[in-house]
């Protein structure tokens, strides 16, 4: 049996080191093969791009090679796919190889098109790449003063960032004692200040204490860089002296070339995690449809649940478990204090105050990263 | 006597509260000490170390080399290789050098102790290459 996991992010990797664990017995008899097609060699750990914009963790940090963390039973090649031939269960590669399958996960990820929003590229900073991460770093350490306007396009990776990037904004500028020389304006989407109903109850009155504005249902039209004014939808505008922004998020590329599904979100099993209409097929991380965050966090559980599963198919014909729709977040809410948010499709969180040790634990598995993509976490 | 008898047996109130006192100190100056540089530091070791744990765990070869190792005659091996590495750093530091020439390498030849060595060599690589064949020829 083939087995063939697409994309090297979180959820493509924990899967794979899962599977390879369970199906040892499997591969050294060559029952079943595993193989890891990425689009890269080196493997990141995108949580820690906020870090990096807070000059809290240095880039190099962020980075590991994929082939270091993948067990020595996955044949791994850096070799992205082109196109899906679902129907004839094969894939094409960039070089021109066909890899056959008899079971395929897709971890493709998504991808940041700031293009989507005109003015947004040329004149909004994010945290979103690595490049991104350092500009926006060297601009709040030249912000002497002014309106610091951060904007959020749904949905988008990590959903607890835009409340994060706010709480270590205020501390930032505390720490620098310039607090009061700066003005924080939020902007969100939707009816209220988060997706998630506890995280905004959670959040407003914290946004009140800090002094911060906040206008919901700003949907971003355009950004006039030369005027330094964000206009939304709804008809309104700020002006700003520095923008910050969540920009819109799409599934990678690949999916919308091989019409995978729009704006690149595969339709997705809220449960089984296979494809719509492919029993064969699995799809997990943020290139889901699914109605639960874009983080690492859902990767991570959905891997496990989808490793559960194909190796039950492998061994005895047939899967064992459901996905319930886990996430667990990690919520910084300042300099030293965090939070979680821990949820289900049937249990909203619960946010507990915010402490030390919790954002110990944070900064912990900002190491422990590495133990959790091996599969060991 | 009267003191003994009126001397509580039981910690009062106030030594459980001196404790708790106590304690909670230590836990705050603990974590006044730390520092988030501290913390990742220390998860990282912890992270690298459990990593390399789960490689060598999951290295079928490491643990039948350790699965050997603990047996009686292994460990006998063991002693003699130690014993023999201690002992042969003396003697080689001690001796003179060789002379060299043909005599030198038939004199060699005929020591006693070049064929224990030969003999162990062979027994050794011998026993490597049927476990390697029997191993490859399963595949």
């Amino acid at each position: 049996m083939h087995i063939l996991v697409v994309g090297g992010g979180t959820g493509g990797t924990i899967l794979a080191n899962n599977l390879a664990r369970r199906l040892a017995p499997e591969i050294r008899k060559k029952k079943v093969s595993l193989t890891l097609l990425s689009a890269s060699d080196r493997h990141m750990y995108q949580p820690g791009l906020l870090y990096v914009a807070f000059g809290e963790m240095s880039v190099d940090e962020l980075y590991r090679d994929e082939a270091s963390l993948l067990s020595s039973h996955i044949d791994f090649h850096v070799d992205p796919v082109e196109t899906f031939r679902l129907d004839q269960n094969e894939v094409l590669t960039r070089s021109g190889q066909t890899y056959e399958y008899d079971i395929l996960v897709i971890a493709t990820g998504s991808r940041i098109v700031p293009d989507q929003v005109p003015g947004l590229k040329e004149g909004a900073e994010t945290f979103y790449t690595e490049a991104a991460a350092l500009k926006l770093f060297q601009r709040l350490r030249e912000f002497e003063g002014g309106t610091i306007a951060v904007t959020v396009d749904v949905p988008h990776k990590c959903p607890i960032a835009p409340v994060e990037l706010i709480f270590l904004l205020h501390d930032y500028f505390k720490l620098r004692k310039i607090r009061d020389k700066v003005h924080i304006k939020y902007h969100y989407p939707i009816g209220r200040i988060h997706t998630i109903a506890n995280v905004a109850k959670w959040a407003k009155p914290e946004f009140d204490r800090m002094n911060i504005e906040y206008e919901t249902l700003f949907n971003m039209k355009e950004v006039d860089v030369e005027n330094k004014v964000v206009r939304s939808e709804e008809g309104t505008e700020t002006n700003y002296d520095l923008l910050i922004a969540v920009p819109p998020h799409r599934g990678m590329a690949v999916i919308e070339h091989n019409q995978l599904g729009v704006g690149g979100w595969i339709p997705t099993d809220r449960y089984k995690l296979t494809m719509d209409g492919h029993d064969n097929v699995y799809v997990l991380g943020d290139t889901t449809n699914l109605p639960v965050s874009k983080t690492g966090s859902a990767a991570h559980f959905e891997a496990e649940v989808v490793a559960e599963n194909i190796a039950a198919v492998v061994k005895i014909g047939s899967p064992v478990r459901d996905y319930d729709g886990k996430v667990y977040c990690f919520i910084e809410a300042g300099h030293d204090r965090a939070t979680y948010a821990m949820f289900d499709y049937s249990n909203p969180p619960d946010l507990k105050p915010a402490s030390k040790p919790m954002h110990w634990f944070k900064v912990a598995y900002n190491q422990m990263y590495w133990n959790s993509v091996r599969g060991l976490l | 006597m009267n003191d003994a008898a009126e001397t509580p047996l039981e910690p009062t109130e106030n030594d459980d509260l001196a404790r708790l006192i106590e304690f909670a100190q230590i836990v705050t100056a603990g974590r006044d000490a730390m520092s988030d540089h501290i913390v990742a530091r220390v998860a990282k070791v912890l992270t690298e170390g459990l990593n390399l744990l789960d490689s060598v765990t999951r290295n079928s070869g490491l643990m039948r080399l350790f699965q050997v190792l603990e047996s009686e005659d292994s460990q006998a091996l063991l002693i003699a290789i130690a014993d023999a590495l201690h002992q042969a750093g003396r003697d080689i530091g001690g001796a003179e050098p060789a002379a060299g020439g043909l005599g030198s390498i038939l004199r060699t030849a005929r020591d006693p102790n070049t064929q224990e060595t030969l003999r162990a060599l062979t027994t050794f690589g011998a026993l490597v290459s049927q476990s390697l064949r029997t191993q490859y020829a399963s595949d």
